[in-house]
């Protein structure tokens, strides 16, 4: 067992707003049990004094079901992206540096816009057409316990954006929508109602920015809080698009 | 179909899909395969001079449209893949060092060795075919010239570099090359196959440095 620190140091690389250069400052607080950088943040918030005793601005991040499911908190963590309410303190090496989740633009401190994430699935068609305010006929879509068990792994997702902050591919300026929205897109093609615009999905990943603009680095898979098999959904998604462009290109079924 | 939101839709119509298709089809064929048979060839160096310049060099310049299958099976696609090659360097913001996983390193180190071995091309080719056009000495003796060129420690470390560089990309370029295509898509058979094209990249290697040293004994 490492031995317990009676304090916690924080590194935090702040920002005031988008446009104005980032800075460094540096907190000690008081340790207690069981803290997460989340809650340290809290404590934190309530006294804002930097080790050097100057009281500043309260640290501003995002943050909101504390319990690793809704993905807003994720941040650079000691190098590397995870959501902050999973990382416990008495886990993380001291000084515990936090930045902003890099790749997406700055709000403030470490809170970032990942609004691309959105965007990313907007572009890839990552919902399902629900049938209309009429009666189909049909009896709910039945789904086969191993089918179900891979899909379940997918819609796991939280849009942390983690995966994204990793990949080598992904970034402003690149069009690539990153590995989140491309494991919706195996998701989605794969449920009994939403196979139904399977190609429309696999026609939006093959367009600028898409399936073609992952170099398979696979940093993403590596990253993934929720242990989502990114790289299996590429690969997936890979043989999906062959089987398209060959049906493109010969004439379907 | 209703839609909402701005849905992107491409397909065989769209050119980013078909060049990144193309690029990856012509790592494999014919650049890759010409690589192949490009170090089984030169692996005859270890047969003597007599050997190599007579039945495998003058063998192969006798060839019929030589020019024609030069320039279209291996210049071109070579050209083609090394410029899409480098464009989609430009997009890589690679941090090898943050992110210390094998594919990672992978993924920096194809990369680089597609520069590497484009510098490396440039001069190789410069110094055999393209030199070879005007000097004749070189075309009819082409193991005594390799044999002096190799002679030289820093020419030796630079074939080898270009080499090792050639078949990392060749033999790390199949394994992703796999998942492209979307032979591989589970995590084990990715595994798997990245192994078997390790091990094939180690025989190539070892064929290739077999070839050079041929030219030393
Ligand atoms: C001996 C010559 C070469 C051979 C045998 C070769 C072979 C290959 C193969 C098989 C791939 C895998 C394709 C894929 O993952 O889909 C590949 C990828 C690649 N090659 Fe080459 N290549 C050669 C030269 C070059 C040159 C000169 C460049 C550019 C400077 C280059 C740049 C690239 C890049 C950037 C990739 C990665 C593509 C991606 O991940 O999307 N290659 N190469
Ligand atoms: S795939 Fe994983 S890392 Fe990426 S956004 Fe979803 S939960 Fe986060
Ligand atoms: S495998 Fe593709 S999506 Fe995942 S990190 Fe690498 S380049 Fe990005
Ligand atoms: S607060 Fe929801 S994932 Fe951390």
């Amino acid at each position: 067992m490492r031995e317990t620190p009676s304090t916690i140091e924080l590194r935090i690389r702040r920002q005031d707003g988008p446009d104005t250069p980032p800075y460094w400052e540096t907190f000690v607080l008081p340790h207690a049990p069981d803290h997460n950088v989340v809650s340290v943040l809290m404590a934190l918030r309530e006294h804002p004094l930097t080790h050097d005793g100057r009281r500043v601005d309260p640290v501003c991040w995002d943050h909101n079901c504390m319990e690793e499911v809704c993905g807003s908190c994720a941040m650079l963590i000691n190098g590397v992206p995870r959501p902050a309410c999973s990382a416990l303190i008495d886990q993380l090496e001291q000084p515990i540096v936090l930045e902003p989740l890099p790749k997406f633009p700055v709000v403030r401190d470490l809170l970032v816009d990942r609004s691309a994430i959105d965007a990313g699935l907007r572009k890839v068609h990552a919902w399902i057409e629900i049938d209309g305010a009429w009666d189909t006929h049909e009896p709910p879509p039945r789904i086969a316990p191993q089918q179900w068990a891979a899909d379940y792994l997918y819609s796991r997702c939280m849009s942390c954006g983690c995966c994204m902050a990793a990949c080598p591919q992904f970034g402003a300026g690149a069009d690539f929508v990153g590995p989140a929205p491309l494991a919706q897109v195996r998701l989605m093609n794969a449920h009994p109602t939403g196979r139904h615009d399977k190609t429309e999905r696999l026609h939006a990943i093959m367009a600028e920015g898409g399936l073609s603009d992952c170099g398979n680095a696979q940093n993403c898979v590596r990253v993934c809080p929720k242990a989502i098999p990114l790289t299996t959904a590429i690969g997936e998604l890979g043989r999906q698009t062959t089987i398209q462009a060959l049906k493109d290109l010969f004439g379907s079924s | 179909m209703p839609t909402t939101g701005r849905t992107m839709t491409a397909s065989i119509g769209n050119r980013h899909f078909v060049l990144r298709r193309l690029h990856s089809l012509l790592g494999l064929l014919p650049v890759g395969a010409f690589l192949i048979f490009h170090l089984w060839e030169n692996s005859q160096s270890r047969f003597g001079a007599e050997h190599y310049n007579r039945e495998v060099v003058e063998a192969l310049q006798g060839l019929n449209y030589l020019v024609p299958i030069e320039l279209l099976v291996i210049a071109l696609p070579l050209l083609l893949h090394a410029v899409i090659g480098l464009a989609i360097t430009r997009e890589m913001r690679a941090e090898p060092i943050r992110y210390r996983y094998a594919r990672n390193w992978a993924y920096w180190l194809q990369r680089l060795s597609g520069v590497v071995i484009l510098l490396f091309l440039l001069l190789h080719v410069g110094m055999t075919r393209i030199q070879g056009l005007w000097t004749p000495a070189i075309r009819d003796d082409l193991y005594g010239y390799m044999q002096t060129l190799l002679s030289n420690p820093g020419f030796f470390a630079l074939y080898l570099v270009g080499l090792l560089a050639s078949v990392f990309h060749l033999a790390n370029g199949l394994s992703t090359m796999a998942i492209v295509w979307g032979l591989t898509t589970s995590a084990a058979a990715q595994r798997r196959f990245a192994w078997a094209c390790a091990g094939f990249g180690v025989l190539l290697a070892a064929l290739g440095v077999h070839g050079m040293l041929g030219f030393l004994s």
